[in-house]
């Protein structure tokens, strides 16, 4: 098994876009979207659908990657939260395909 | 006025709109899916610009059409002006908020729109198809406005810009609804025919369902976000529509508008966005913070137009047009 980081971000959907472009230009190019489907934040109960403007949902990114490419990501991520809203923590795992990251 | 006012809110339409409401503030267990209302939606969109579309094509294209068209963009452009003062002389929003806001009072809610269309109908006056084009018109140029209000918070990224300018260039209701005012104008009576069956006889039930799903999306804003209106606020979600249909009844006493004509008018400047608007201040003004828009605009001014203001704004254009 080798390891590697993991980083998962919660972000609005009219961010997801710019969120992606960040993680390619990172070369964090295996990722994965998830809906996200409810919630908590704000002082509020939050939940996909609540409105059709989508001003309020929000997805789940997983990329996985070494510490380089997460690095790179991370930096221009903390740009993209200084006005969007999400969430985004690291955390180590493993994995058993080093060449796939 | 009382009987027209009753006879609205007792038409189904209101009926599951308040049935939806009521629901939701009553943490009732009712979920409309996704996809479905998202599906609805778009349907209504291609039926309300169809139904323009052939009408234009049946009626033709004049100097009085054009003269409403720049009238609608003119409101756009200067309504969320007046919003956005008000916003900031009655109530105690910061500058980023009472911008993102004021843009909501500037666009025009569809929904709104088409239940004027049926409240006119049931009083018995002419609907006017032309004004689908108006109110396509009408979506976007208060979001320009904003950004100008909000002047120096605006996101200077390029990334940001060209987001807003998709947003707001192919926003999934701007362009369903044009395209199908296009398609309906162009295909006129033959077009008509073919579809009518779909898009036309089935529209007031489909109504009720995406109603119903406006009513449970209004209720649980309301249910989360009444609290971080001040009652400054929510006052402004009931009195800056009438304001707006004050002005637009100036202009369509000057244009000479028929009484349905202009009521339409009015419920267009009235109406306040919940679909266009939010998404498009998500990317330019991300600061602002959608539970104050959202609920103001869903929550306060669409139950406000659907069920007393429609009926005022009829009454006043019958009086303005004699």
């Amino acid at each position: 098994m080798h390891t590697k980081l993991r980083l998962e971000l919660i972000i609005e959907h009219m961010a997801l876009n710019r969120a992606r472009t960040i993680l390619e230009d990172a070369k964090l190019t295996g990722y994965t979207i998830l809906p996200a489907i409810a919630g908590f934040g704000a002082g509020r109960r939050w939940r996909s659908g609540d409105d059709l403007s989508m001003a309020r949902e929000k997805s789940v990114v997983v990329a996985i990657g070494d510490e380089t490419k997460i690095e790179t990501a991370l930096r221009e991520l903390h740009k993209l939260l200084e006005s969007q809203i999400g969430v985004v923590s690291v955390s180590e795992v493993k994995v058993l395909r080093d060449e796939r990251f | 006025m009382l009987d027209l006012a009753l006879a609205t809110l007792l038409s189904p339409v209101i009926l599951f709109f308040l049935l939806g409401l009521s629901a939701a503030l009553a943490k009732a267990d009712i979920t409309i899916p996704e996809a479905i209302s998202k599906g609805v939606a778009i349907y209504l969109m291609m039926a309300i610009g169809l139904k323009g579309g052939f009408e234009m094509a049946a009626n033709g294209l004049n100097l009085k059409i054009v003269s409403v068209m720049i009238t609608g963009v003119l409101l756009s452009f200067t309504l969320p002006a007046i919003a956005y003062a008000l916003l900031r002389t009655t109530t105690k929003l910061p500058a980023i908020d009472a911008a993102a806001a004021a843009a909501h009072y500037g666009s025009i809610s569809i929904v709104t729109f088409v239940a004027a269309t049926q409240a006119i109908e049931l009083a018995g006056l002419n609907n006017a198809g032309y004004l689908v084009a108006v109110a396509a018109l009408m979506e976007t140029p208060a979001i320009m406005t904003a950004l100008l209000l909000a002047g120096r918070h605006r996101p200077k990224s390029q990334n940001g810009e060209t987001g807003l300018i998709r947003e707001v260039a192919l926003n999934a209701s701007v362009v369903v609804l044009v395209g199908a005012l296009i398609i309906g104008w162009v295909t006129g009576a033959d077009g008509k025919a073919q579809v009518q069956g779909v898009f036309i006889t089935p529209l007031q039930g489909v109504l009720c369902l995406f109603l119903l799903e406006m009513g449970l999306s209004a209720g649980r804003g309301l249910r989360h976000g009444w609290r971080l209106l001040q009652p400054a606020t929510i006052g402004f979600g009931i009195y800056m529509p009438l304001i707006s249909a004050s002005i637009a009844a100036v202009f369509s006493a000057l244009l000479g508008l028929s009484a349905g004509e202009s009521a339409l008018l009015m419920t267009l400047a009235a109406s306040a966005s919940y679909i266009a608007v939010p998404a498009a201040m998500r990317i330019a003004l991300p600061e602002a913070k959608p539970s104050i828009y959202l609920t103001l605009s869903l929550g306060v001014t669409f139950p406000f137009n659907l069920t007393l203001g429609i009926p005022i704004y009829i009454a006043v254009s019958q009086f303005i047009a004699g």
